[in-house]
């Protein structure tokens, strides 16, 4: 799992000994299907930038006739209050990944380099999570959120998002890889155990830790079935639930749908295309989400 | 306990208290919530097994699960094929191309599936759609797709390949590249060609990766819902109804809460076997 599509030789298996027509039928055959799969992306983004009568005309054109026309965006503001429904979630996946990034440092440290009663009983349980799907809790979980007040808060959508398994298990794994020797350097050097925690361990771990900043603010970015549940006013609504309203059943507005659309996937977009490589990374090391 | 032990111990309690809030004590109330009736007013009367009688012998249920299963038979394999085909692909290319066109296939996996969910519903619009022109321009008729009781549920499978096949490719090509040259060698000096190593050197040793990847888009199949609610919302007549938007209507829209708790008690537990099974396969390391 180490290497990754940018490791690795520059032609390898049986390609490197076939004759240079496959291997651009190869090329061609990959770049076609890529091109096919960011193509929705594409038209949305045009569709997004046309008027109701340019969607709907016949024979179908690709390109708006205006390529500054942001009426649409304008009006799904006007329709929707989507500033809000963006800044709510921004707030909601920041401090999601925050807390992430703290509770699973903590409990990675503690999993990695101590041994006490409990330990493997705890690990093992938290990874079990994994085999639980959140769809098979979310009653008791709503009954509790209700029960304390949280519902239509903030504090009531975040409540199952504040720690990831993923989280505690990417953290684990990193601060394994910490040299015992630092850990027993700081301590001589009379060190307390939270003080090598933040300046030992959480400098040693960097990478780990913005990989899983980046995750979880994905995950909480794009969260919609307990938000659905939890959520009651205009206010209080997520960017994928604002996304939702843009649809009717007998009638849609497809100008707006795609204008909303592209609102709530190009933050995430610009995320994913500049730190690709550690999102790749943590997507092909942990396989699921959890 | 020593210093020591007691600092590992408090570094953990946070994340297995907040656990145990978030997961396990609801899954034990999940469970016990399934024998349970809510009556109006918040009281709740002891059922036995009268709500898992109930949920089992309703044919809405059954259907439920039916259309599941056959999402789940359209999805999982194409994606898989699919994947694995574009892995082999890209393996091929020089490393900066394979960069390029990865990075592509990737994407739709950082967007949330009703953004992919509302996509797809405007390439299948019947009338304005992108797909019924292309079908148009050689001169197919067009189609209904998601509206259409036999083409929703291929329709909805093919937003899921689209959402899942890059995250598989990157499992597989990761896999792919950590197969030593040295096999491919040691195969073209006894003759092999280029399907035959296929056949006999690399799918062999890509068959844990292919298992993985299965169990997961099967996990990931039967949990779909937010596809489902964004588009289809079950229809057109149930034809689209899978287990857990039917779990989420009965709680959240009908509040028959011990009902709900049954279908959570029963997708657990199917989840449960299969990731049972996913262990059981993978306690084996791999060797190459």
């Amino acid at each position: 799992m180490a290497d990754l599509p940018q490791a690795g030789g520059l032609l390898r298996g049986a390609g490197a000994r076939s004759v240079p027509l496959a291997r651009w039928l190869t090329a061609a055959l990959v770049a076609a299907g890529a091109l096919t799969v960011i193509f929705p992306f594409v038209w949305i983004a045009l569709t997004s930038l046309k008027t109701p009568p340019e969607i709907q005309r016949v024979p179908l054109q690709l390109a708006p006739d205006h390529w500054g026309n942001l009426e649409n965006y304008r009006e799904v503001f006007r329709r929707a209050p989507f500033s809000r429904f963006l800044l709510n979630s921004a707030l909601l996946a920041t401090v999601s990944a925050m807390s992430s990034l703290v509770v699973s440092a903590l409990a990675g440290y503690g999993f990695a380099k101590f041994r006490f009663p409990g330990h493997s009983v705890f690990f093992f349980a938290i990874i079990g999570i994994l085999m639980v799907p959140f769809q098979s809790v979310v009653v008791p979980l709503y009954l509790w959120v209700s029960r304390l007040g949280l519902l239509d808060t903030y504090l009531g959508i975040l409540a199952p998002d504040l720690v990831s398994v993923f989280g505690v298990f990417l953290m684990r794994q990193a601060i394994e890889a910490v040299p015992d020797d630092y850990i027993a350097a700081a301590r001589i050097d009379g060190c307390g155990e939270w003080g090598i925690f933040w300046r030992v361990i959480l400098p040693a771990v960097t990478p780990a830790l913005a990989t899983l900043a980046i995750i979880k603010f994905m995950w909480t970015w794009n969260e919609f079935f307990w938000p659905l549940v939890v959520v009651n006013s205009p206010s209080m609504k997520t960017v994928t639930m604002g996304l939702i309203g843009f649809t009717n059943m007998y009638f849609i507005e497809y100008n707006l749908v795609t204008a909303a659309a592209v609102l709530s996937v190009l933050p995430i977009l610009l995320i994913f295309v500049i730190l690709q490589k550690w999102v790749v990374q943590a997507a092909v090391m942990t396989g699921l989400k959890g | 306990m020593d210093r020591q032990r007691r600092a590992g111990f408090l570094f953990v309690l946070p994340a297995v208290a907040y656990f145990a809030c978030v997961y396990f004590i609801p899954l034990v109330e999940s469970l016990i919530g399934s024998f349970y009736r809510t009556l109006p007013g918040g009281a709740s009367r002891f059922m036995g097994f009268g709500l898992y009688e109930r949920v089992f012998t309703d044919p809405v249920f059954w259907n439920s699960v039916k259309t599941t299963i056959k999402l789940l038979a359209l999805s999982v394999p194409s994606t898989v094929v699919l994947a694995l085909a574009v892995a082999l692909g890209l393996d091929r290319l020089t490393l900066r191309w394979r960069s390029l066109w990865a990075a592509m296939y990737f994407v739709p996996f950082a967007v949330s599936l009703v953004a992919a969910a509302l996509i797809w519903q405007w390439l299948y619009e019947p009338v304005y759609g992108v797909l019924n022109h292309a079908l148009a321009l050689v001169g197919l008729p067009p189609q209904k797709w998601l509206q259409s009781l036999n083409q929703v549920l291929p329709s909805l499978a093919a937003v899921n390949v689209w959402v899942r096949l890059g995250f598989d490719t990157m499992i597989f090509l990761a896999a792919l590249q950590a197969i030593p040259g040295e096999y491919y060698e040691a195969a073209a000096m006894d003759g092999a060609s280029a399907r035959q190593q296929l056949w006999h050197v690399t799918l062999p040793l890509l068959n844990p990766q292919v298992v993985m990847v299965c169990i997961l888009e099967l996990i990931f199949n039967f949990k779909i819902f937010d596809q489902v609610y964004a588009t289809t919302q079950g229809g057109p007549a149930g034809a689209s109804q899978t287990i857990i938007p039917l779990l989420y209507d009965t709680a959240f829209k009908y509040f028959r809460l011990g009902e709900a708790s049954v279908m959570a008690v029963f997708v657990f537990g199917v989840l449960l076997v299969v990731t049972l099974l996913q262990w059981r396969i993978f306690r084996r390391p791999v060797d190459y």
